[in-house]
């Protein structure tokens, strides 16, 4: 349960328990449009099905009745200056099943409320900009002339 | 079972277990009972306060709090400090750090999704502060492990390591592997391990290039030296022996290159 190093096993040996796992698994808009009550996951290339099930249900205390994973390459590019080859990262994508009762759908993280309030905001600042550059043409010509005098 | 049935039976279950809770008004209430929040008369049936899908709150903590959702900048304070944590016991420091885990997965979600979506992800350094809280946490665990063990056994519990001499005759850190079979079983014959010319001849041109940069290094101490004592001749020559004690500071003294301009050595 974690991307420390894990020692051999032999059978016999007592059951490894590793009390501070380092596993980080991220919530993602799936690439495909998928099932109600499917989830999809990047998750770290060293997890196992075993160890996603566990992750979710004792520390999210997620039901979970399938898993599929899979490993995607990263992308390999060529860069536009100097044209050598850049690879992007690997990465495990799991999908999680759960059990029909349960549904998700991943939000939309922006809500246009905020967007309109901040869009509003920074049309008044131009406005003001423009008065303000209007005002300091007045006195454009007369360098040092105090602002108290009209145009 | 239908969603309208199971929000029915939940709040039957929780009408009766009210009515067994006996809070007379002259008692004391000492614990505030959970299920007060849920009460039937205020809730209805269908807010958001309860889901019958337990689900969507435990998915829903890969996910920011609502109100900072758009926001362009989300104040956080700062990362655990090892001191800090050094006076905790080990189960709170067994629950931070799944506290510090989840808040990372949530910061990594909400990360990759300003990513999708081309947006401004506010406030990243969160994520390096959670990290340094979570690697501290580790390093005091590790402090208090090894002390356990050397106190118990007389040897770290970790996994061991040396300096060994790799093929090509490099000195090396190497953390040592488990092997099935013990060593002496599996221990490379001298005929096979690999020492042909071009290993020789590496060897030979490392070991002469170690040499150049060490005795760069000393030319360069010594000119430092030399200069100084051009410059000031009434120097204290303990404290200098102590900042470069690579060299010889006495005799470097006495080289023609130490021969500054000065009243003594006038003519």
């Amino acid at each position: 349960m974690s991307t420390r190093f894990y020692p051999r096993y032999h059978l016999g040996n007592p059951q490894l328990r590793v009390f501070l796992p380092n596993f980080v698994m991220k919530l993602i808009k799936p690439p495909h449009p998928q099932p109600p009550n499917v989830a999809t996951f990047i998750v770290s290339t060293q997890m196992t099905k075993f160890d996603i099930q566990n992750y979710l249900e004792k520390i999210y205390k997620v039901p979970v009745a399938s898993i599929k994973t899979h490993i995607h390459m990263g992308e390999i590019k060529r860069s536009k200056v100097g044209g050598y080859l850049i690879k992007d990262d690997d990465y495990k994508i799991a999908y999680i099943t759960m059990p029909k009762t349960e549904t998700f759908e991943f939000p939309d993280l922006y809500p246009t409320e905020k967007e309109e309030a901040m869009e509003k905001e920074m049309n008044q600042i131009k406005l003001l900009q423009k008065d303000w550059s209007k005002k300091i043409q007045q006195h454009k010509h007369r360098p040092g002339m105090p602002s108290w005098f009209g145009a | 079972m239908s969603v309208l049935r199971q929000t029915r039976a939940l709040f039957s279950t929780l009408a009766t277990t009210l009515s067994r809770l006996h809070v007379s008004h002259t008692s004391v209430v000492t614990t505030v009972p959970a299920i007060s929040v849920f009460h039937p008369l205020r809730v209805g049936k269908y807010t958001a306060g309860i889901h019958t899908s337990t689900n969507l709150r435990n998915l829903s903590e890969f996910f920011d709090d609502k109100k900072n959702w758009g926001e362009q900048e989300v104040k956080v304070g700062r990362s655990w400090k090892k001191d800090e944590l050094r006076i905790k016991s080990n189960d709170d420091l067994h629950k931070l750090w799944f506290v510090l885990l989840k808040e990372r997965n949530m910061l990594l979600t909400m990360e990759h999704d300003a990513k999708q979506e081309y947006r401004l992800f506010p406030n990243p350094e969160r994520i390096d502060k959670v990290e340094d809280s979570m690697k501290n946490l580790e390093d005091v665990v590790v402090e208090r492990n090894r002390a356990y063990w050397m106190l118990e056994t007389g040897e770290t519990g970790e996994r061991p390591a040396g300096v060994i001499t790799d093929d090509l005759g490099i000195r090396r850190r190497r953390q040592f592997c488990q092997h099935f079979i013990p060593s002496w079983m599996h221990h490379r014959k001298k005929e096979t391990i690999h020492r042909g010319a071009a290993v020789c001849k590496f060897q030979r041109l490392m070991r002469e290039k170690n040499f150049v940069t060490k005795r760069r290094y000393y030319r360069r101490v010594r000119g430092h030296v030399y200069m100084l004592w051009r410059r000031f001749p009434n120097m204290n020559v303990e404290a200098l022996q102590q900042q470069y004690p690579e060299v010889d500071v006495r005799l470097l003294r006495k080289h023609k290159k130490a021969r500054g301009h000065h009243l003594q050595n006038e003519a």
